[in-house]
């Protein structure tokens, strides 16, 4: 069963180690504007990870096909080779877990390092989790009924 | 530029506010061999640029802000920068450390270090966007709040992922315990460091980038920092409760400082201890960037009198400072205070001495009505102490007479207030007292180069506190004294600190938390650590004996400064209340006895000069720091 990665954001302190991790297992550099992972701050109160959950839009909207779904585990992977950095991927994730590399100019998505997550590993809070598709309905309902306790929050498509 | 410097950013920004100019320099790699970076590259810069005797609040003064090369990388507990400048407060050495992620984003931006220099006509901000500067009016800003400030700041350059370090009024102000604080509420606090900022009219520094650090041996530093951030992860009780664990551990021992100093135990602890932060005011934990500790609190006051917005803090030495220090058990009000001080930019640990100097004076008939026009100054009045540092951060009233610190404000006092004031070379004391805790911590107050501290340079605190938490920090082999004796013997003390001296400039040459070298060997990093760690990420060998050296090197660069300053043996004492017995509690009656024999082990073991506790020229050679020793000979100090 191809597994997935799930949040806990209140458990979030936004230490940023694993955008650190991340960009580290994908350049052997430490930047975290070129991880595929993204803490956010929002004052007050949040501070949260924000991830590719692998829905898998881009794929449909990457004009040169640069983006697959690897069959071994599920992720997304992006085609270094042929991606144009057109940043398509950015516009539709609507989550905003695709990027652009400011170095390489090309597209960043999470590939779940090839089934072994860095960030979840290396999280102190356990923030993150890998788990399979059973524990992960459970774990996303009960993010759904979080949002739903407090005031519902009105989507901003574009920004002020 | 030349060769790759691994870890480093490799280059130094210096902005000349007078001229308005902006100059991008490389790093200096025999500085780096010989100081490593943050605070010990810094110092070196200090050294050679910086006039002796000038007034630190003069366009003379610089203010450097450093990281190390382990900032910005995933290491644990490596978000951290330092600012150095020459102090208000001390006159001598000024540093201070803060954490949040300002110090990694200048990493990313491009630069270890940025010199200010000069002084703007008019105040300015800057704005640092992956190597491209520009000098920003901020004369909108005048007056505004930290958090104030950082909103607009964040507003304007239309980058929210930028991160600012700022003053608040209080730094405008030229308070002289005045902060600069980065992202909203982490505070590089100790020095005044943010009255320097003010007297050159800079409002803050915004600074984003989104540049690589390199690493020599990936495998090796993946390998190292994983291990390292496993053991911090055993900080259980750091992470859980925070730094405000230490009120009630400390309170049982006897070594909680309470009614400025008169004794070391506070019957309402309870109140506030970081159980009832916990259970009542804390809405999470938040970190500093790649620390996997934690020990930040995050906590809000929802309703009352003392309703407070979410904002980070309290810590520890500001719950002691706010709170029992001015004897007082009211956590909301503390709360608050520690809000106000955040937003004021004001040190919150200068704040809190100060304060309680000020009703101490005034129970002692030595403050005049006329100048406390209507404020209550007495102990246990919450009201009292948000209102005086409403007045200090303004300068008004009587504020304006605090604002200048203890050991200025006592001169002008008169009286006996001098004597009373608790402070060491003009920096106000700490929530921790020598008296109770480990002796240990009376030598350090009293040779430390930026005066009264509890940090810089290391925490020797738990070396010798229990019979059960016997600590040697990995420095055993190194020849620290073992077993220690015991907390109260003072024999030995001033030959064990050498080691504390010297290790604790590690953390802060490599841009470190004091922190992650704080503790066991099980869950801290060693010096043996620090070399396998550094060298992996720079590919420069290092093993700890060097490490070592570079840290006796930093350290007596440091007090060399001072000395150039005029500082000497004269300047490392004790404020009188140190040779008074704890009035109440389980160490009752316990005092410092006997400092001069401590001195002497010290300045001995340092290989000083036992009479003026000034380095000789010999031990400056033999550290490489002969052309030091030759400035200090043409100053004729020796």
């Amino acid at each position: 069963m191809w597994k997935n990665i799930i949040i806990h954001p209140e458990k979030c302190t936004g230490c940023h180690l694993c955008e650190l991790y991340c960009s580290f297992h994908h350049f052997k550099i430490n930047n975290p504007s070129r991880s595929r992972i993204h803490v956010i701050r929002s004052e007050p109160y949040i501070d949260s990870p924000i991830l590719c959950i692998q829905c898998g839009l881009c794929i449909d909207f990457c004009p040169v096909g640069a983006i697959i779904r690897n069959k071994k585990n599920g992720a997304i992977n992006v085609l270094i080779d042929k991606c144009i950095g057109c940043a398509q991927c950015v516009f539709v994730c609507p989550y905003g877990a695709a990027t652009i590399d400011p170095i390489t100019k090309k597209a960043l998505i999470c590939d779940l390092c090839n089934g072994e997550p860095e960030c979840v590993k290396n999280c102190p809070e356990k923030v993150l989790e890998y788990v399979d598709a059973t524990k992960a309905v459970y774990y996303k309902n009960l993010i759904i009924s979080k949002l739903l306790k407090k005031e519902s929050i009105p989507l901003e498509p574009y920004p002020k | 530029m030349s060769e790759k410097i691994f870890g480093y950013a490799g280059q130094i920004l210096r902005i000349d506010l007078s001229k308005k100019k902006i100059l991008k320099e490389p790093l200096r790699k025999d500085f780096i061999k010989k100081y490593i970076g943050c605070t010990g590259y810094a110092a070196a810069i200090l050294w050679y640029e910086l006039k002796p005797k000038i007034d630190p609040l003069s366009p003379n003064n610089k203010i450097i802000f450093s990281t190390g090369p382990l900032t910005g990388t995933f290491c644990p507990c490596s978000g951290s920068y330092e600012i150095c400048f020459k102090s208000p407060l001390t006159n001598a050495f000024g540093e201070s450390r803060s954490g949040g992620i300002f110090g990694p984003k200048m990493k990313y931006a491009g630069f270890d270090h940025i010199i200010i220099e000069g002084k703007s006509d008019k105040p300015v901000y800057i704005w640092i966007n992956n190597g491209e500067v520009e000098i920003k009016d901020a004369q909108h800003l005048y007056g505004k709040t930290v958090h104030e400030t950082t909103e607009i700041i964040l507003e304007e350059i239309k980058e929210p992922k930028a991160s600012v370090a700022c003053i608040g009024p209080a730094g405008e102000k030229l308070v002289r315990f005045a902060a600069v604080m980065n992202d909203r509420d982490r505070a590089a606090g100790r020095c005044g460091g943010g009255a320097v900022m003010g007297s050159k009219n800079l409002k803050a520094i915004a600074i984003n980038g989104e540049k690589d650090i390199e690493i020599a041996n990936p495998e090796k530093f993946y390998e190292f920092v994983t291990e390292a951030k496993n053991a911090l992860l055993k900080k259980t009780a750091l992470r859980r409760f925070g730094t405000i664990n230490a009120i009630t551990v400390l309170n049982a021992m006897g070594a909680l400082p309470t009614k400025y100093g008169y004794t070391g135990f506070f019957e309402r602890a309870e109140d506030v201890s970081s159980e009832r932060l916990l259970s009542k005011y804390l809405i999470k934990r938040r970190a500093c960037f790649a620390c996997p500790i934690g020990c930040g609190r995050y906590s809000e006051v929802k309703h009352g009198i003392w309703a407070t917005p979410p904002h980070e803090g309290p810590e520890f030495e500001t719950t002691d400072m706010l709170g029992p220090w001015i004897n007082i058990s009211n956590l909301e009000a503390i709360i608050k205070a520690n809000y106000l001080c955040n937003n004021y930019g004001l040190d919150t640990i200068s704040t809190g001495n100060v304060i309680a100097f000020a009703i101490e004076c005034y129970e002692k008939g030595w403050i005049k009505e006329d100048l406390v026009k209507g404020i209550k100054l007495e102990w246990n009045n919450p009201e009292t102490m948000i209102e005086l540092i409403k007045l200090i951060a303004k300068r008004e009233g009587i504020g304006d007479l605090l604002a200048e610190g203890v050991m200025r404000a006592a001169e002008k006092i008169g009286y006996g207030a001098p004597e009373l004031a608790l402070h060491t070379k003009g920096l106000e004391m700490p929530a921790h007292d020598p008296r109770g805790e480990t002796r240990i911590l009376a030598i350090k107050y009293a040779v430390e180069y930026r005066g009264g501290c509890h940090v810089h340079s290391g925490f020797p605190g738990l070396y010798d506190r229990s019979p059960e938490s016997l600590n040697d920090y990995g420095l055993k082999e190194f020849g620290l004294p073992w077993p220690p004796k015991g907390k109260f013997i003072e024999e030995g003390k001033g030959i064990a600190y050498r080691f504390f001296a010297i290790f604790g400039q590690i953390p802060e040459i490599m841009g470190m938390c004091q922190f992650a070298s704080m503790g066991s060997e099980g869950n801290m990093i060693t010096i043996k650590d620090y070399a396998k760690i550094y060298s992996s990420l720079t590919g420069i060998e290092m093993d700890e004996y060097e490490l070592m050296k570079i840290g006796e090197r930093v350290y007596n660069l440091k007090r060399c400064f001072n000395v150039r300053e005029g500082f000497n043996r004269k300047d490392d004492k004790l404020p009188k209340r140190m040779y008074e017995p704890i009035a109440t509690g389980p160490v009752k009656g316990e005092c410092v006895k006997n400092l001069d024999l401590m001195l002497n082990e010290f300045y001995e073991s340092m290989g000083w000069d036992i009479k003026t506790g000034i380095p000789t020229f010999e031990k400056l050679k033999e550290l490489g720091l002969e052309d030091v020793a030759e400035e200090l000979r043409k100053n004729s100090i020796f």
